[in-house]
């Protein structure tokens, strides 16, 4: 049998099937199999908008399994919303899979103890990543616990997919409307454990809590960010995030030129990510 | 295809001074990379040519973020620049342009006169460039970098230096920030440019009304996309009234009809940028879209309707 090809193409699919788990929040299903084979833990797909929007959306990739990738979309602004509305049989373009994705290996390296345990934390749709990268860690031996959080708990999506994969999940809520009342960074502290690595998506002050938690533990984190994307290939350079210089990701650059104070490089999200370690972020 | 099709396939083909294009499909600098990011989804024999990413003599880490900001219509953006500069460049980057299947025109900033001339000269020296783009209208680098497309005798001092550095096609970028293009664009054609890129993107700001700050870590930005295509049009319109040498047209530019209404105003080729980020496709639906539009009206060659609808067009057909 011939290799799919891995490398990133446009990928002309058609809507297979339709969630919304709760209000404004959608799983869409698309039959893909050359992207559902090729996509790897936390890597993202651009969508073509169907309606022409300015610039596409970037979607972490929800499911990928079989000929069917699916795709978690917060129904929040003109495009989501477009992108939230299309049924069974439409037809929707789109680039991938792009970016990096989770080194999963790492996340999955054992203890002290001899076992890995990973912490996932998500906020909100940044929940979406990490049902791959749950998988991937349970097929490597890991333990795995998702703590998910949400502004409210009518927001709080499809962690019984999680639960049926065998992952431990807590939840929590800003509204304390079910779960732990807080932040989902909270929660994982309030837990007291400690972990052999952390893995998280979510919007950025969650992801800067989380870097915080990781150091004060000790242990390693994976961030898969979140930023406007326009190219979403690394053609553009407008979605950078600081870098140190010695990170493996630090795309090429001259040390600093004279007169220039700032040692770092700055990485492009879809490129050099989006998943990178906190301790390497120079945010 | 029969012979009598291929008769009828109107010719795209235009010439930039010395730089002869198959097809008017120029993707915009900054939008594209250096064409590598996009060939996984375009055949790049399929566009026209790609104006890389705008190089400097300095490296240059370029604006803190965010540096993108979604607007009605269209993209703000502030990327300063970012570039490792033109010795880094030269070893590490260029030599990866040969065997472009598509023209390959290098994009130069700079924050002087000197600087033009030196990373023209030694950019242009390489056979993997076919054609120099000088971007003396950059809108994010402080006042610096526009400053020489907003004043008719600094932009032709920066285009004398380059003219003077390359005898490869030199394209001059012009701003749309200004008072009155046409004058600029005549200096420009004096000091020895091949042709004219009409426009940069438009100054911009937009400011998050929660948190009460500029939304761009560089606080403005250059706005590009459909939002601009109006006054793009103008600038077209009104620096073909006022040059001979061939324009390339662009801003907002997504399908064929945008872009005939550029080369209807006077353009010989076309920018594609923003366009790019919505559909790499843009560019192969556009070049098809105007060879259907000249076959629907018999028209043998895209050279015979550049300015149809400009009473003032000074170029040649």
């Amino acid at each position: 049998m011939p290799a799919l090809e891995a490398a990133p193409s446009v990928h002309q699919t058609v809507v297979s099937d339709r969630r919304e788990p709760v209000s404004g929040i959608v799983i869409l299903g698309c039959q893909a199999p050359a992207l559902a084979h090729a996509t790897r833990p936390g890597q993202f797909v651009m969508v073509v908008p169907p309606g022409g929007e300015r610039t596409g959306a970037a979607l972490g990739v929800y499911e990928a399994g079989g000929e069917r990738v699916s795709l978690m979309i917060a129904a929040v602004g003109p495009r989501t919303r477009e992108l939230a509305g299309l049924a069974p049989g439409a037809r929707l373009d789109m680039l991938g899979p792009l970016g990096n994705g989770f080194d999963l290996d790492a996340l999955a390296q054992r203890g002290p103890t001899g076992s890995a345990e990973v912490a996932l934390l998500a906020g909100g749709v940044g929940l979406a990543p990490l049902l791959l990268a749950a998988r991937g860690l349970l097929e490597r031996g890991a333990g795995v616990r998702l703590y998910y959080g949400a502004r409210t708990g009518s927001a709080l999506v499809d962690a019984e997919s999680f639960a049926a994969l065998g992952v431990a999940v807590e939840l929590s809520t800003d509204d304390g409307s079910r779960g732990y009342h807080g932040f989902v960074t909270d929660l994982f502290a309030a837990s007291g454990r400690v972990p052999t690595a952390l893995a998280a998506c979510g919007p950025s002050p969650m992801l800067r809590a989380v870097a915080r938690a990781a150091q004060r533990l000790g242990v390693r984190a994976q961030l898969s960010l979140e930023e406007t994307f326009a190219c979403g290939v690394g053609a553009c350079w407008g979605c950078v995030v600081p870098l140190e210089r010695a990170s493996a990701q630090a795309p090429p650059f001259p040390p600093p030129a004279p007169g220039e104070t700032r040692d770092y490089v700055h990485a492009r999200i879809c490129k050099e990510g989006p998943v990178f370690w906190a301790d390497e972020l120079r945010w | 295809m029969s012979d009598a099709a291929t008769a009828a396939r109107p010719d795209l083909s235009v010439a930039l001074g010395a730089l002869r294009l198959r097809l008017p499909t120029l993707m915009g600098s900054g939008c594209y990379g250096s064409g590598s990011e996009y060939a996984a989804f375009v055949e790049l024999s399929e566009i026209g040519g790609v104006v890389l990413k705008s190089v400097t003599r300095l490296p240059r880490l370029g604006n803190p973020a965010p540096r993108l900001v979604t607007t009605p219509s269209g993209l703000l953006n502030a990327i300063g620049l970012q570039n490792p500069g033109i010795d880094a460049y030269l070893a590490n980057d260029v030599p990866g342009f040969a065997d472009r299947p598509c023209a390959v025109v290098g994009s130069v900033a700079g924050f002087s006169v000197d600087d033009y001339a030196e990373v023209t000269r030694r950019l242009a020296a390489r056979g993997e460039i076919d054609a120099i783009e000088l971007n003396i209208s950059c809108p994010n680098v402080g006042s610096e970098g526009e400053t020489f497309a907003c004043d008719p005798g600094l932009a032709a001092r920066a285009t004398r230096a380059a003219r003077e550095a390359t005898r490869k096609p030199l394209i001059v970028k012009l701003s749309p920030n200004v008072t009155d293009i046409a004058p600029i664009a005549r200096a420009v054609e004096a000091a020895g440019a091949d042709a004219l890129a009409v426009v940069n993107t438009v100054r911009g700001m937009a400011i998050d009304v929660d948190r009460q700050v500029p939304r761009l870590g560089n606080v403005s930005g250059g706005l590009s996309g459909p939002a601009i295509r109006p006054i793009a049009v103008l600038a077209v319109w009104e620096v073909a009234r006022s040059v001979r040498v061939p324009i390339v047209g662009g801003g907002g530019i997504e399908t064929a009809r945008d872009a005939l209404e550029f080369i209807l105003a006077g353009a010989s080729a076309v920018s594609i940028g923003t366009a790019n980020f919505t559909d790499p496709r843009a560019p192969l639906n556009v070049a098809a879209g105007i060879r259907d539009y000249l076959a629907a009206r018999g028209a043998a060659t895209l050279r015979e309707i550049v300015g149809a609808a400009n009473p003032g067009y000074l170029g040649a057909r």
